[in-house]
């Protein structure tokens, strides 16, 4: 067992070498190869998950071990094994699983699925390599995750408050502009007084959804406080599998090394379950719900976990994985066991979309369960929590108030009834609907919070102290 | 048929008088309504049209303003990536430089002692009855069964540069 003394942060280990040797020795006693696997005979001395390099025909693929039997070993070939024939194929196997150079080198760069350069740069170098599977993190030493990360983004933070250490998914649905807020959250975080860096891991993307995202964070990227991991729709389906374990790598070691904030954007989760649906699939598994493997719980926890705060350390790593909802189905098993392990989330609605909202977030189904440990007095603005609580009553009572007036007709209402459907339109304009580059101060999100309350009658805003109500509300409602 | 009794004309002249007063001031008030209507539409268009150009005047600005950011950070990214692509050039001539450094110990005296020592090696890690063959590139090809161990200089030489990487980078980057 581990002292856990000498190891609090349990992301850091002297970096193991090779067995010498090992990964001199290549094999081609090729048995077969199946979709992504490849499958090597007469080899011995190989060990579950462990890397290897694949050489054909003069190229070099990359792969990590699947099982060993015997002498047999399964690989997956992270860039799939089209154009292999068993007779030119030698593998040679690096003696431990993968790991990758971490450090500060990595901030500024736009690297692929498998973190090689795309940018026309050498490929990135650090004095230290750590295992891309992460190191498990003692549970003991974890801190709650506390303080705000501020988006800018007025419906996150006045009502789902990111907070530092916090694993927060957006739920959307194919069409929803969800890589647009992703990218505005990239380019916009930032969490108080710390330094804070971003770690974006696209998954699946189109290159014109790829040129978005560049053109987008590119100054956050030439401040070199970002690191741009992408793997397209049309490169290699199993890379995916490996980028989200690469982010995280790199996130651990700014976080709790170098001491920052970070915050890792992985965008789309659901391409990187279907990669894992595929490995499964050809590895001839046992289906499970819609085709995804048994483990696909435990396989998107090995990567939420990871996030969080340490224990005599400074930095902390953010995670916001982004889901697409096929059909909008909220029980497909990605979104379904997501929930179960993230706290809270941010949903996305055709609905909220389709009345020209944006960022299209559906404030009365999004959550964020921490939001208590970084709102409030000292974090944010004494009025913070009490506010969001009142926003989100009285949108309640107005959808209702809404729905009541399809049935009788709006003149039909009471007053109240009427200011509330009116608050809900100031609400709608002055807070939730937002420009693609606008960041507000939290001030100016909770003023405008205050402004569309105004709509109501005094009596209505019971979760509001008298104190806060002298202090804040606006005597007059603000037309927007 | 029968005209009215003569003198009714005069009788009726006062209600005669008041029906059409009354019907004028209903008109002037229908008309005073619908100039009041017309008037609140006009208001009420003038004040959307207004609204309208002042979102779309926004949006305008905005969308300009987010174009010209764009161009701003794409301008950028090309001075940021003929940086790296430098870089690149250098640490691909250095690999290079090593590579013919490496072929020329062919040359060397002390190659057939390095062969000898390549094929030690190579028995090691295969074992004995390994076949040991002369790389066309120097060094050595060992082969036992399906296993392989590569040992030839250009190989040997890229994996040396590939472990000394953080050291190399430090070239331009420090």
């Amino acid at each position: 067992m581990t002292d856990p003394t000498t190891a609090p942060s349990g992301t850091e280990r002297p970096d193991e070498g090779p067995n010498p040797g090992v990964a001199q020795i290549s094999h081609g006693d090729v048995r077969e190869l199946r979709g992504p696997l490849l499958v090597m005979g007469d080899v011995d001395d190989v060990g579950w998950d462990e890397f290897a390099t694949v050489d054909f025909a003069g190229r070099e693929r990359h792969g990590l071990v699947l099982e060993v039997d015997h002498d047999l070993v399964t690989l997956q070939v992270l860039e799939g094994t089209d154009a292999m024939a068993p007779g030119g194929v030698r593998v040679r196997f690096a003696g431990r699983p993968l790991r990758i150079p971490v450090g500060s080198g990595w901030l500024g760069r736009v690297c692929n699925g498998r973190g090689e350069p795309l940018d026309g740069g050498p490929p990135v170098t650090g004095d230290t390599t750590l295992p891309v599977s992460g190191w498990p993190l003692n549970p003991v030493y974890r801190e709650p995750p506390q303080e705000p990360v501020l988006t800018g983004i007025s419906v996150i933070d006045a009502l789902t408050t990111l907070v530092r250490g916090q694993k927060l998914p957006i739920f959307s649905v194919p069409g929803l502009p969800h890589l647009t807020l992703a990218t505005q959250i990239a380019a916009q975080a930032t969490s108080g007084g710390t330094t804070f860096r971003v770690v974006f891991a696209a998954m699946g993307l189109t290159h014109a959804d790829i040129a978005f995202v560049r053109d987008r964070l590119e100054e956050r990227s030439a401040a070199g406080e970002l690191v741009l991991l992408i793997n397209a729709a049309d490169d290699p389906v199993i890379e995916r599998i490996l980028t989200p374990r690469i982010a995280l790598t790199i996130a651990e070691n700014l976080a709790y090394t170098e001491g920052h904030d970070v915050l890792v954007i992985m965008s789309d989760m659901t391409s990187y379950a279907e990669a894992v649906r595929e490995v499964s699939a050809a590895r001839r598994e046992i289906p499970a719900r819609r085709g995804y493997p048994g483990y696909l719980y435990s396989d998107l926890a090995s990567l939420y976990e990871r996030c969080g705060r340490v224990r005599g350390q400074q930095g902390s790593v953010t995670i916001v994985p982004v889901l697409t909802m096929p059909a909008g189905d909220i029980t497909h098993p990605v979104p379904d066991l997501t929930g179960y392990i993230t706290e809270g989330q941010i949903v996305l609605s055709p609905e909220v979309a389709a009345r020209g909202i944006y960022p299209p977030v559906d404030a009365l189904s999004s959550l964020s369960r921490l939001m208590r440990s970084g709102a409030g007095a000292g974090r944010t603005r004494e009025d913070h929590l009490d506010v969001a609580a009142q926003v989100l009553a009285a949108l309640a009572h107005a959808r209702q108030s809404a729905e009541l007036a399809e049935l009788v007709g709006a003149a039909a209402l009471s007053e109240t009834d009427r200011s509330y459907i009116a608050y809900r339109g100031l609400l709608e304009q002055g807070l939730l609907n937002q420009g693609h580059d606008d960041r507000r101060s939290l001030e100016d999100t909770l003023d405008r919070a205050w402004s569309a309350l105004a709509a109501l009658p005094r009596r209505e805003l019971t979760m509001l102290s008298t104190e806060f109500l002298d202090r804040y509300l606006p005597s007059e409602p603000e037309a927007t | 048929m029968t005209g009215l009794p003569s003198g009714s004309d005069s009788s009726l002249a006062p209600l005669r008088d008041s029906m059409h007063a009354a019907a004028r001031a209903t008109a002037a008030e229908i008309l005073d309504s619908a100039h009041t209507q017309a008037q609140a539409l006009v208001d009420a268009a003038q004040l959307k049209a207004a609204t309208i150009l002042a979102a779309a005047t926004a949006d305008g600005e905005a969308a300009a303003q987010s174009e010209s950011r764009m161009r701003s950070a794409r301008v950028r990214r090309q001075a940021h990536e003929a940086v790296l692509t430098t870089r690149n050039a250098l640490r691909l001539q250095l690999q290079g430089q090593v590579r013919e450094s490496a072929l020329a110990l062919r040359t060397d005296e002390r190659y057939p002692t390095l062969l000898d020592r390549l094929t030690e090696r190579s028995r090691m890690l295969l074992g004995p009855d390994t076949t040991v063959t002369e790389s066309p590139d120097g060094g050595v090809i060992a082969e036992a069964g399906s296993r392989r161990v590569d040992f030839s200089l250009p190989t040997l030489a890229a994996g040396t540069l590939d472990r000394m990487a953080p050291e190399v980078d430090g070239l331009w980057s420090r």
